[in-house]
């Protein structure tokens, strides 16, 4: 994976699995299927004669914009997942995400107060899983998206066993 | 509502919640809050039916017309009976939630059973205490009543109310749990023999003594609150409201300033209120502060439990060198109720550069640097001479070692380039930032729980970032604005080293103990997880 900018120098980052942009697109899909359907209603009732207000460039306008927005986006699904990345340091997790607005997390493992582990209904048929660490900080936000569920659980028991082995108070 | 469990709140950090029937020293002292408590608990409700039935009866008394409506006449008994009847149950309902409720502290655990349908047992350990408060709302003030409030991290309700216990019954059992939370007793948490009855002074421990440090004298706090942000916001907002019926010749504008002008003078006095009289002692049990007018509160915050500390400025308090502390404290978490919650997480509501300092050297009693006055003073006023010394230096020795935002900022941050900036001293990261705002925050190296560097496609443009440090919730969000990027990728690896370095310095939660065995953890209850902060 190429070093970004940002990020510190001379770390080997691990990507996550390039399915979970199948999760993505999901996500994607059904988020504006809902939108523009919702978008589109009053270009149906000024076509049916239910309303006259929103001439009818607009009630086009405002759901194509929308759908621009989102190809826009869905072009660059497959590049932010490929931006997702994570590190195992000697005292703390390195977490990376984002192209345009790119944030480079640092967890010590002492920090940890719990990991998560879940599956959505996407991630289940193609064996993806996503973990969550937890400090005492609620704006840490270590989310580590579309792992192998094999690669999810050695990450949880080897999170989980360097924690306790540095474990420290609050 | 009073037979409900009192916060059925997550079981973690230190909480444990079951049953009644899952056990606990049957043999051991099991105390009850004051009697009266019920009666003061619930005097809302009967202030409220009190007001109901009498406020009718009394205008009509006042008008000279009969005590009752004569349409009512008639079924007056039946209203009174029904008033009464509502009354009892409440009244009942209370003095039933007072029964079932009993508390304990032995063991090196505060344990509380409340509940009559729903029996819940708590019990949260000693030596987890981030703050303890006495709060005396005047209801219970008038009776000689406080009510105790422990807390733990879990960053939202109290873990353990007890309201209310008598005035010095309440300081005497916070002394004693602050005894044996911090190992003075000799004995740590879990070892220890059933407690003494925490009423019985021969056997309890002394309230350690404390030393005043500063108080805020009423008319300086009268100054901080006219010329605070908020009346810069009113002032604007009048203003307005005038240019606008000016320009409208509208007047109905004025109409809308009544309710405004009410709460305003509400909000004028619930800061007034709580803000009175406030005292800031230091003692080894930690910093103790004392406030407040008609409620009044004492919050003892030990050693070390401090996450984050803000010293921000409003601009018009720079007319008299003013300045607000800010803290973030595990147990406290954000400001709940807005009133009570930002009172609680002050560590100062208005003081002088002098002051500043002072509270400084409590919360950082060893500020790891050889020159503290000049590095925090730099914090707090500092700026970076106009040249922008670009990258290692930030000033000379005039701006204490404070790292600015390099010079290509300038266009991002026309005013704060200048001072946006860090420096780290051996014990704590500083960052400070505004030029009318001013801010500096404080975050001791063995309390960064996570970092995060951030950057957006402008900053990119300019090689700049943001560190973000996250802390536990509460008002101060420490950040580094704008950064040069080679800063903040040094600063980022630097301050991971200098957190683990701090982490495994940090001495044990029994801060009085001697400093021995740090590396031990004190053996956790099995119940829970294997790590709770």
């Amino acid at each position: 994976m190429r070093t970004e900018a940002i990020d510190p120098p001379g770390i080997d980052w691990l990507r996550v699995s390039p399915k979970y942009v199948t999760v993505r697109l999901a996500g994607w899909a059904l988020g504006n299927l809902i939108a523009v359907s919702l978008l589109s209603l009053p270009l149906v009732l000024v076509l049916a004669g239910a309303w006259t207000w929103p001439p009818v460039w607009l009630g086009i306008a405002i759901p194509a914009a929308w759908l621009l927005l989102a190809l826009w986006r869905l072009v660059l699904i497959p590049r932010q997942v490929r931006s997702i990345g994570y590190a195992e340091r000697e005292d703390d997790l390195l977490i990376r995400r984002g192209i345009f607005f790119q944030r480079t997390l640092v967890v010590p493992y002492g920090r940890m107060q719990y990991v998560d582990i879940s599956v959505g209904p996407v991630e289940r048929p193609l064996g993806l899983c996503t973990l969550k660490l937890h400090t005492a900080a609620a704006a840490t936000s270590a989310e580590i998206p579309g792992l192998p569920a094999s690669e999810g659980a050695r990450l949880r028991e080897q999170l989980s066993a360097r924690g306790e082995a540095r474990l420290a108070g609050l | 509502m009073a037979l409900t469990p009192q916060g059925a709140g997550p079981a973690g950090d230190g909480i444990a919640a079951g049953t009644a029937d899952a056990g606990g020293p049957a043999d051991d002292v099991w105390l009850r809050v004051h009697p009266a408590s019920p009666f003061v608990r619930g005097w809302v409700a009967l202030a409220a039916l009190l007001f109901f039935f009498g406020r009718d009866s009394f205008e009509r008394l006042l008008q000279g017309g009969p005590l009752f409506d004569e349409r009512l006449a008639g079924r007056a008994p039946w209203l009174l009976a029904g008033g009464g009847i509502l009354l009892l149950l409440t009244v009942f309902g209370y003095v039933l939630s007072w029964y079932f409720t009993r508390y304990q502290v032995a063991g090196g655990y505060v344990r509380v059973n409340t509940g009559f349908l729903f029996k819940q047992q708590r019990q949260a350990r000693l030596d987890r205490v981030q703050a303890i408060d006495v709060v005396q709302p005047l209801l219970a003030r008038i009776f000689g009543l406080a009510e105790l409030r422990f807390e733990v991290a879990d960053a939202g309700e109290s873990a353990v109310r007890l309201a209310y216990l008598r005035a010095d019954e309440a300081r005497q059992l916070r002394a004693t749990i602050l005894a044996r939370a911090s190992g003075a007793s000799g004995t740590s948490g879990g070892s220890l023999s059933p407690s003494p009855e925490p009423g019985q002074p021969e056997t309890a421990a002394v309230e350690a003594p404390e030393r005043v440090v500063l108080t805020v004298p009423p008319p300086r706090l009268m100054g901080s609150l006219l010329l605070s942000e908020q009346s810069v916001v009113i002032l604007a907002g009048g203003i307005a409201s005038v240019l606008l019926s000016a320009v409208t010749e509208n007047r109905s504008f004025a109409v809308f300033l009544i309710p405004a002008a009410i709460g305003l003078v509400a909000s004028y006095w619930s800061s007034f209120n709580k803000g009175y009289n406030f005292t800031a002692a230091v003692s080894p049990d930690g910093i103790r502060l004392r406030y407040g007018l008609l409620d009044t509160q004492a919050q003892t915050v030990p050693p070390g439990r401090i996450q984050a500390l803000k010293v921000s400025q409003p601009p018009l308090w720079r007319l008299f060198g003013w300045y607000r502390i800010q803290v973030n404290v595990a147990g406290y978490g954000l400001a709940a109720s807005a009133g009570e919650g930002s009172a609680r997480t002050t560590l100062l509501p208005v003081g002088s550069l002098a002051d500043v300092l002072e509270i400084l050297a409590l919360v950082l009693p060893d500020p790891g640097t050889p020159d503290p006055l000049g590095v925090f003073t730099a914090g707090i006023t500092g700026l970076a001479d106009a040249a922008g010394t670009p990258g290692s230096g930030g000033g000379q020795d005039t701006d204490g070692g404070f790292v600015t935002s390099p010079r290509r900022a300038r266009f991002l941050a026309p005013l704060g380039w200048r001072r946006n900036g860090f420096t780290a001293t051996e014990t704590a990261l500083l960052l400070r930032s505004g030029r009318w705002w001013r801010n500096l925050v404080v975050v001791p190296h063995q309390r960064t729980q996570s970092m995060a560097l951030q950057q957006g496609p402008l900053a990119r443009r300019f090689r700049v970032a943001d560190l973000v440090l996250h802390t536990t919730a509460g008002p101060v969000a420490p950040r580094l604005i704008q950064a040069g990027l080679d800063e903040a990728r040094a600063l980022l690896d630097a301050q991971s080293s200098r957190a683990r370095a701090a982490r495994k310095r940090q001495k044990s939660e029994h801060w009085m103990e001697p400093a021995a065995k740090p590396a031990a953890p004190p053996a956790d209850d099995p119940q829970e997880g294997p790590h709770h902060g």
